[in-house]
């Protein structure tokens, strides 16, 4: 995708390491969970975009200054986070001694206004805004979690936040950054962060998971691969969910937006190994929240609550058109959820993370905690009114934020977050081969969505 | 028939204690108790003698009226010349420390991986970091400037530069707080900062911040090493005698940015390991209105330079190493040349603090060494008589030993010393006043302490001062200062070596 000579717009420019302002007390250990090491070399990728830059005003002299402050302190919540893998003591599983080491922090400019990257950019530009590093055979010197702040032409600020995916879910690294932007700007946290659960509610497997080594090879996909995100607005999808209501009365927009994709994304599918008949894609959901599930995992959960399971279907309702159907399918598999972990659709083969087949991801425990409905990624504000603010500028939402997974090999990923804007409307991003997207976004039902793209290489 | 038995231990220890104290009392008091019987018995003479008697004294004498109004003249010029030339006294009204923030902390593990991703380093030298810093007897809250903290570390002239604004202006922003001081009234302004030395000097930014007057007298002093902060207040003392009804503002720090050793020769480590940001600004005046509210009195300032020893004088050097990376070169026979030092310090010192039955014993000793027989051992007088507080500088745990083992002093009397090496590290020549500070904010210093500060410097120098605690200090009034937040946790246990 990238054309010939083209250099990338971002460069950085500095990199330092951010300790929390508090010693942890010395000889602390977390162990990470069966399902924490099960998601072995996947890493997760967040980029959170501001219109300006918070850390610009503040009782320090620069910004890189400002917001050392306000993370250092937020740190002392997380001491898993500045912590150093090391190996159990029996040297099977991984844990993380909490030694104070740090995180990474990356400084970096892009040559461009952000709504012009937003534009612009592709998913290929996008991965230079947060840090890619495979973990090393010996990652005690390694920071599993790295920030990259890049500044833009316009003022504006990209947060680029990457972790492994051992160490944090996109649900708590989503939260890694709301808590920072709440003690930016009040000194207290909405959601604090718990490291421990009660065992009874522990994330568990049902299948034993392959054990991760550093030098697992993750063999590239045989196809070129490109990504998409589509915006879509408040009344296109409640326009599908009104559509969908007849046979699922209590669809979710990402029920309706799955169905919709996959209907059409069915035609090129590879048919189920045991019958070609049927269609199958893996559904990722979190745990956490109100849900109405069993097990109560409090959403200031660290670590990963995911539970990732297999639904098949009949490739003639798929493509039957009768969107409906396909969504009461994929609402009833959602809330029968059992609980966080591997669990199989068909009892047939052992589910992997996020593979082989399509795997969707729902963020939808993430807009039902807040009150007034507002996404919580989208209430990351980072607020000054606590500091020498002399403009008083009130902190701004962030104008879209986006997902990445690293190390991820299958047919494709559907991930379907809110968007700034308060109620049904999603911002989908879509991960298929690069045909198949270009016939996705030619569909005429797609089009009549009438998404916004963005991150999508100007398409 | 078995011998008597020897009488026991205790009561042999308690007879030679009081056999000690009554020595000490006597002497001591000497003169009083030599003044007791001569004025008594002058009293008992006077009351014996009629009035009739003296009158008839008076008239032999045969006093005129110009030998009565000359001798008056002559009582009064030689008082009023006393008078005068006796030295000013010098207040330290109040001082000021540098806090970082809590974003520049250093924790031990940042410290050994940014040690292993340093261009330079191999496995020997970040073993060798590693052991020292077990060692070291600081704790992880430390601080270090960010230009040291990026990797690799980055050192500029700007970014020294804002090290230099960040520490020095919080101190005199929080000294001007402190003692209502106006930046126009200052008279005199001492700087010493070893490492980084720009032009403009870190003096001209002072008074270019603040806006002092045109003919304020600014002095700085650079490369001096860690015991400039006594050589400023001994600069500053010379001065305020010279000027009446002045005051003087020093700021004692080290800039660390510039300073980085960035390669892998073992020597020229340690001050990576050891060196931490830390700063300090003291007002010293010689007003009598600054009599009531200051907080202490400078009563001796004692400087010796071994300069002139080879030895010492090429113990701690700046130099560049094999690759041209500069850095700062400590020899093996550091503690050696420290003794020395000492030792000559302290004789110099003795004779100024001593009570006077210690100096008669080291004097008699002494003598008998030299006269009668060198094999007698010098007796070592007992400096904990003399002062009531110590602040060694915390240039390491091994100095801090050292002279613990050298004074004989017990561990609270190097309390202050060990806990801001633990807490702030060796921040150089403010090291002192953190260490005063600790004792303040402990509720420990009452009107009437006297305090000795110790430094040592490359060159090789001690120097040393006393002061005197004019006024009980309340450590609950301290406006913020380094050990408001910590003080309840300290004293620490600090074990000999911390696992890493």
């Amino acid at each position: 995708m990238a054309e010939e000579g083209k250099r990338s717009r971002v460069k950085v420019e500095s990199i330092l390491s951010v300790v929390s302002s508090n010693p942890t007390r010395p000889g602390k250990v977390h162990k990470l969970s069966l399902l924490d090491q099960s998601m072995g070399p996947h890493t997760i990728h967040i980029v959170f975009y501001y219109g300006s830059n918070p850390f610009s005003d503040g009782p320090m002299s620069s910004d890189l200054e400002n917001f050392r402050v306000s993370l250092s302190d937020v740190l002392d919540e997380y001491p898993v986070v500045t912590g150093r893998l090391t190996r159990g003591p029996d040297g099977g599983g991984w844990q993380v001694k909490c030694n104070d080491a740090g995180v990474r922090v990356l400084q970096a400019r892009v040559d461009a206004t952000v709504d012009e990257w937003l534009r612009s950019a592709d998913v290929d530009e996008e991965r230079d805004l947060t840090v890619w590093e495979d973990m090393p055979l010996d990652p005690s010197f390694w920071s599993p979690f790295r920030i990259q702040v890049n500044n833009f032409k316009c003022g504006g600020l990209a947060i680029g936040l990457s972790c492994t995916h051992m160490h944090a879910d996109i649900t708590s690294a989503t939260l890694l950054i709301k808590s920072w932007a709440d003690y930016h700007s009040t000194q207290t946290l909405t959601y604090p962060p718990i490291f421990t659960l009660p065992t009874h509610t522990h994330p568990q497997n049902t299948t034993t998971p392959p054990p991760h080594s550093p030098t697992t090879n993750t063999t590239p996909p045989p196809t070129k691969m490109a990504t998409v995100t589509m915006k879509f607005s408040g009344p296109a999808v409640e326009k599908c969910l009104s559509g969908a209501r007849s046979q699922c009365p209590d669809a979710t927009p990402f029920d309706v937006l799955v169905a919709l994709l996959w209907s059409k994304i069915a035609h090129w599918q590879e048919p189920h190994t045991a019958d070609d008949n049927k269609r199958s894609i893996s559904i990722c959901t979190d745990s956490r929240g109100n849900r109405g599930q069993k097990t109560k995992i409090p959403l200031g959960y660290f670590g990963n609550a995911l539970s990732f399971s297999v639904l098949t279907v009949e490739a003639d309702e798929l493509s039957s058109g009768k969107l409906g159907q396909v969504c009461e399918y994929v609402h009833r598999h959602v809330v029968d959820r059992a609980g966080p972990g591997l669990v199989d659709g068909d009892g047939e083969d052992p589910v992997r993370v996020y593979g082989p087949q399509i795997t969707c991801v729902s963020t939808e425990h993430l807009v039902d905690a807040e009150k007034n409905g507002e996404a919580i990624m989208y209430s990351a504000v980072f607020d000054n009114n606590n500091n020498n603010n002399k403009n008083n500028i009130k902190g701004e939402k962030p104008l879209h934020v986006s997902y990445s997974y690293g190390n991820v090999v299958g047919e494709g990923l559907i991930v379907v977050v809110p968007t700034a804007e308060v109620g049904p409307g999603r911002a989908v991003t879509v991960t298929l081969p690069e045909e198949q997207i270009d016939m996705l976004c030619k569909d005429q039902e797609i089009l009549d969505l009438e998404g916004v793209m963005v991150i999508s290489g100007g398409r | 028939m078995a011998p008597p038995p020897p009488p026991p231990e205790y009561s042999q220890s308690v007879k030679l204690k009081y056999v000690k104290l009554g020595y000490h009392y006597l002497i001591n008091h000497f003169l009083l108790f030599l003044l007791l019987p001569i004025t008594l018995s002058l009293t008992i003479e006077a009351l014996r003698t009629t009035p009739q008697e003296l009158q008839t004294l008076c008239n032999s004498i045969k006093l005129t009226l110009i030998h009565v109004i000359s001798s008056l003249f002559l009582v009064i010029y030689i008082s009023t010349y006393y008078i005068m030339s006796r030295p000013r006294p010098v207040y330290l009204v109040d001082h000021a420390l540098f806090k970082p923030p809590a974003s520049f902390r250093v924790s031990f593990a940042g410290f050994m991986e940014h040690a292993r991703m340093a261009p330079f380093s191999e496995p020997r030298s970040v073993h060798f970091q590693m052991k020292i810093l077990e060692r070291s007897g600081l704790g992880e809250q430390t601080s270090l400037p960010p230009a040291i903290r990026y990797i690799p570390p980055s050192p500029n002239m700007n970014l020294a530069r804002e090290e230099a604004e960040l520490v020095i202006f919080t101190c005199m922003d929080s000294l001007i707080r402190k003692t209502g001081v106006e930046p126009k009234d200052v008279d005199i302004l001492v700087l010493n900062c070893s490492l980084f030395s720009p032009t403009p000097s870190l003096t001209a930014m002072v008074v270019n911040k603040y806006g002092m007057r045109s003919n304020v007298k600014s002095f700085n002093l650079s490369g001096m090493g860690c015991s400039a902060g006594l050589i400023s207040i001994d600069l500053a003392k010379d001065l305020l005698q010279h000027h009446p009804n002045s005051n003087a503002v020093v700021i004692s720090t080290e800039i660390l940015t510039p300073n980085s050793y960035m390669g892998k020769e073992r020597a020229m480590l340690l001050p990576n390991c050891l060196f931490r940001m830390g700063g300090a600004a003291v007002l010293l005046s010689n007003r009598r209105s600054d009599r009531r509210r200051a907080k202490y009195r400078l009563a001796h300032v004692v400087r010796t330079h071994k300069g002139a020893d080879d030895k010492s004088y090429r113990c701690v050097s700046q130099e560049e190493d094999s690759e041209g990376n500069v850095g700062i070169k400590l020899n093996i026979d550091l503690m050696a040349i420290a003794g020395e030092a000492l030792k000559s310090n302290i004789t110099t010192m003795g004779p100024l603090v001593l009570p006077a039955s210690e100096q008669l014993l080291f004097a008699l000793s002494f003598i008998g060494r030299k006269m009668i027989n060198s094999k007698w051992k010098q007796y070592i007088p007992d400096f904990k008589q003399a002062f009531d507080h110590f602040c060694i500088h915390a240039g390491g745990r091994a100095v801090i030993d050292e002279l613990q083992r050298s004074l004989r002093l017990t561990a609270e009397q190097v309390e202050a010393s060990r806990m801001s090496l633990h807490r702030f590290g060796n921040t150089s020549s403010s090291s002192l006043w953190y260490e005063l500070s600790y004792i303040e904010s402990k509720g420990r210093m009452k009107r009437g302490d006297r305090v000795w500060q110790i430094a040592f410097g490359s060159g090789f120098k001690c120097n040393s001062a006393v002061w005197k605690c004019n006024r009980t200090v309340d450590p609950t009034a301290e406006d913020g200062g380094p050990w408001a937040d910590c003080i309840d946790n300290y004293p620490v246990y600090i074990p000999e070596v911390v696992k890493l």
